[in-house]
């Protein structure tokens, strides 16, 4: 064989072996970062890796919002009823039936995503506003469902998870077990928006997200992927709920169902960029941590100034940071008043 | 060729409210024809095509693909019986490039794969195939007119349809661009695919049907050979008016 049949070869070998390690990129800084954060965990004091812990758990549910609020651009204003259904479901399998917390852990995830199969096929079927009002509907009612039941959910006094002694199934993680539980959950659900932003599946919730009815037009079975996408995105959100109801270990309807939580993850993932994978993480990551720094700095202004900043990078940034940069680099366009004019209504 | 015609409705109608936007229409296309469906504006031509492909579900009549009753069948079973559909509206998926548009229907379409670089490489082939092979990359946003209704042609081929339903793809374009239209729907034709082609460019219709309908009040008002059906006085009737109909026969 001849040099010059060789060398086109290794070219095309060449610039192949680029593109992998492009696509391979970002899960290798995934990787680090998971790697960086457990690092981290040494050099912070008990009451640090409680807060850092709080931003992972953000950055969770925002990734899970996005997959039904974000992709598949159905916005979802009860989110929060899978968080409590997730912690409900936890306190009342450790405390009642004595299931370990990791068993009750999964079951929760499952039972979030049963619920969310069960109302999404009616609801689904909704758009825009009506869809965002049954569903905040849904996570209101709920509330009331489980401060109403006294006997298995305490009511409105309350359910304590049984963390030592001899009820406790599990012993109680710690602030570093958390820490590193939320950090986990934080990597799966950054890993599952990122597997789903590349596959078929991301493919048909986006078509959704556009156009419905080209998407059916074309062959997606549009019923099936929305409910789909809803129940993943209500098994994470189930998944961080029960940790979190096990963190707190006595849980209340008015801070598990707090329609507070679905504010926030939706801000996150509208500031981050949503419906793409590094938004969600931004924006969960940037709002938990200037929240926190607020509040250590500016005790009784910092609701005040969050929402300033929050109402001044929603009118610059309707589109949100990851796809203002994108569409930015496309176009050689930086102006944020140019941002603004071309998003105004 | 088989004797079961690809299409065929029966007795099929939609009413919203009081209101018949189509009724009782009942026709059948055989394989490998282009039949040429016209009508005035509001005379059920859009609303035929979503009973059809089942965007709107029929309040009468049944609609047999192959011979198979698929009457009141979702869109996307529809779509995997391999039949295909334009909008009216050109309905692109943004946010995706051109090439990931058609993508998307060559995954979910009835031969579907799950292998992504497959998909963006027949993209390529069917993006090729409407004359807009260099626009893979770009933004749907960013297309002309012309370009816009190739994609929405080039989503619908994605599907390698046996029967496609095109709703108006030539409206409002240049004679020039009308051309290659015409040129895409003869060679589609010759593949042995059956075309609906619902349009007012009556010179269009003339070019490439077989056979055309004429829809009026949501009904059919005749059908048969393009060139008489466009000379009966009851379309023209129907297209101009009454006395415009009157004075051309006096004169003639």
């Amino acid at each position: 064989m001849t040099t010059s049949t060789q060398v086109p070869q290794q070219g095309v070998t060449g610039a192949m072996h680029r593109d992998q390690a492009m696509r391979l990129l970002p899960w290798m800084v995934g990787v680090l970062a998971v790697l960086g954060a457990l690092a981290l965990q040494s050099q912070l004091f008990l009451g640090q890796q409680r807060t850092v812990a709080a931003i992972f758990m953000f950055v969770s549910l925002a990734q899970a919002w996005n997959l039904i609020g974000g992709f598949t651009g159905y916005a979802c204003f009860g989110q929060v009823v899978f968080f409590g259904i997730g912690g409900y479901f936890t306190a009342i399998a450790i405390s009642h039936w004595h299931l370990s917390f990791w068993v009750s852990l999964l079951l929760s995830g499952v039972v979030a995503a049963l619920f969310a199969t069960l109302i999404g096929l009616p609801l689904l079927r909704l758009k825009g506003h009506y869809f965002a009002i049954a569903t905040l509907g849904v996570a209101e009612g709920m509330r009331e469902v489980v401060t109403n039941l006294p006997d298995l959910t305490g009511g409105g006094a309350g359910i304590t998870i049984p963390t030592v002694g001899p009820d406790a199934t599990t012993a109680y993680l710690g602030n570093e077990g958390f820490y590193v539980l939320f950090l986990a959950l934080a990597a799966l659900s950054v890993l599952v928006g990122g597997l789903v932003a590349r596959s078929k599946f991301g493919y048909a919730l986006r078509a959704i997200h556009q156009d419905e009815d080209a998407a059916a037009a074309v062959g997606i079975n549009t019923t099936r992927m929305k409910v789909l996408a809803f129940a993943l995105s209500g098994f994470i959100t189930g998944l961080v709920g029960a940790t979190y109801a096990f963190q707190q270990v006595t849980i209340f309807p008015q801070r598990l169902f707090d329609v507070n939580i679905t504010v926030l993850m939706v801000i996150m993932v509208v500031i981050g960029g949503s419906g793409t994978v590094l938004g969600p993480l931004l924006g969960a990551v940037t709002l938990q941590f200037l929240s926190e720094f607020l509040r250590q700095n500016f005790t009784d202004l910092h609701i005040f100034i969050l929402g300033a900043i929050i109402i001044v990078a929603v009118i610059l940034l309707p589109q949100g940071a990851v796809n203002y940069v994108r569409e930015a680099r496309r176009t050689g366009e930086f102006s944020l008043l140019a941002n603004v004019r071309k998003y105004r209504l | 060729m088989s004797t079961v015609p690809v299409l065929e409705t029966r007795g099929l109608g939609r009413s919203f409210g009081g209101l018949r936007a189509v009724s009782d229409v009942s026709f059948s296309v055989p394989e490998g024809q282009v039949l040429g469906v016209i009508g005035p504006n509001g005379s059920g031509k859009s609303t035929f095509i979503n009973l059809v492909t089942g965007h709107i579900k029929p309040t009468q009549g049944r609609v047999l693909i192959d011979g198979r009753d698929l009457t009141a069948a979702r869109p996307w079973v529809i779509a995997h019986a391999r039949v295909a559909r334009t909008f009216q509206i050109v309905k692109p998926f943004r946010g995706m490039s051109v090439r990931e548009n058609v993508a998307v229907g060559i995954l979910y379409g009835p031969q579907g794969t799950n292998v992504m670089a497959h998909a963006l490489k027949a993209a390529d082939e069917v993006l090729e195939e409407v004359g807009i092979a260099g626009l893979g990359d770009r933004p749907p946003g960013e297309l002309s007119v012309a370009d816009a209704r190739r994609l929405e042609l080039a989503k619908a081929l994605a599907l390698r349809p046996r029967l496609l339903l095109l709703d108006e793809v030539m409206a409002g374009l240049r004679h020039t661009e009308i051309e290659p239209s015409l040129e895409l729907i003869r060679s589609l034709k010759a593949r042995g695919i059956t075309v609906i082609v619902v349009e007012h460019v009556m010179k269009a219709i003339l070019a490439v049907s077989d056979r055309v309908l004429v829809l009026h009040q949501g009904q059919v008002l005749t059908s048969g050979d393009p060139r008489e059906v466009l000379a009966d006085p009851r379309v023209i009737e129907a297209y101009l008016g009454h006395r415009y109909a009157k004075r051309r026969e006096t004169d003639s």
